[in-house]
């Protein structure tokens, strides 16, 4: 969350790493297990509840669907046009990169990224039963996303960028890739005030 | 986030309280209240 950011030099690096553990957790549990209860809404409830049009929701796998994990719609604001290079920040199960290549048609290309190894798999598997070919996902962290200097035209994201602890370097690396005039559209989640340490500290409490 | 997107060159940056998203279990969405924990939609450019 936002008010808690800090350069990771400040984070003793278990922390880092146990909260990392528990978020990939979490979204493999949302992933093979959506029938499951969480803190957060999911699947087609959480994705309804943000606006995102029927009939795309009817149109995409219904495993991408379900494995929804998003806490907003940031297709809402992205404009995205046919022939748009968009880059999906953390793409999970592949839902919102599989919209966005309907957006950007067959003269454009959707690159989606995640630290998840089994995500991208899955996000891969459901990109395949959709019948789309201009989108591939890729493995890698949002603090060095693994694409070129200027190679984008909107970045979307949702729900991942608070997980980060260097935050400042996201959006520097948002801005590399990005072309000029290019934009982005993120939904995240945000906190008005500086929370407890205890908050800080759970593992659990960030995964939620 | 706003003040991030600034120093990282962002222009034209504009941000929307998501009105859908609550928790769903009632502790922790007591929790969010107290520290006014939202969703919100940041939109931003890379100037031409």
């Amino acid at each position: 969350m936002t008010s808690v950011a800090s350069p990771a030099a400040e984070r003793p690096e278990p922390l880092e790493a146990a909260i990392k553990g528990e978020v990939l957790r979490m979204y493999h549990e949302v992933a093979e297990h959506p029938e499951n209860e969480f803190h957060f809404y999911h699947g087609r409830p959480a994705a309804e509840m943000f606006d995102y049009q029927r009939a795309w929701l009817d149109r995409a796998p219904p495993g991408a669907v379900a494995s929804f994990a998003g806490v907003g719609n940031p297709h809402l604001r992205s404009r995205v046009r046919e022939g748009d290079v968009v880059l999906d920040v953390g793409s999970g199960a592949g839902l919102d990169s599989i919209i966005a290549s309907w957006q950007v048609g067959r003269g454009g290309r959707v690159i989606g990224v995640d630290l998840n190894p089994e995500m991208l798999t899955r996000a891969s598997e459901h990109a395949r039963q959709a019948g789309l070919e201009g989108v591939e996902f890729r493995q890698g962290r949002m603090e060095e996303l693994p694409v070129d200097d200027q190679a984008v035209s909107v970045v979307i994201s949702n729900g991942v960028i608070n997980l980060s602890f260097q935050k400042r370097r996201v959006f520097q690396d948002l801005f590399r890739v990005l072309r000029p005039g290019g934009r982005i559209s993120v939904t995240d989640i945000v906190s008005a005030k500086q929370l407890k340490q205890s908050i800080v500290n759970d593992p659990k409490l960030w995964a939620s | 986030m706003f003040a991030l997107l600034e120093a990282a060159g962002f222009k034209r940056i504009r941000s929307a309280v998501v009105s859908g998203f609550r928790f769903r279990k009632d502790s922790t969405r007591d929790a969010a209240e107290e520290f006014g924990v939202k969703a919100v939609l940041f939109t931003a450019e890379r100037p031409a």
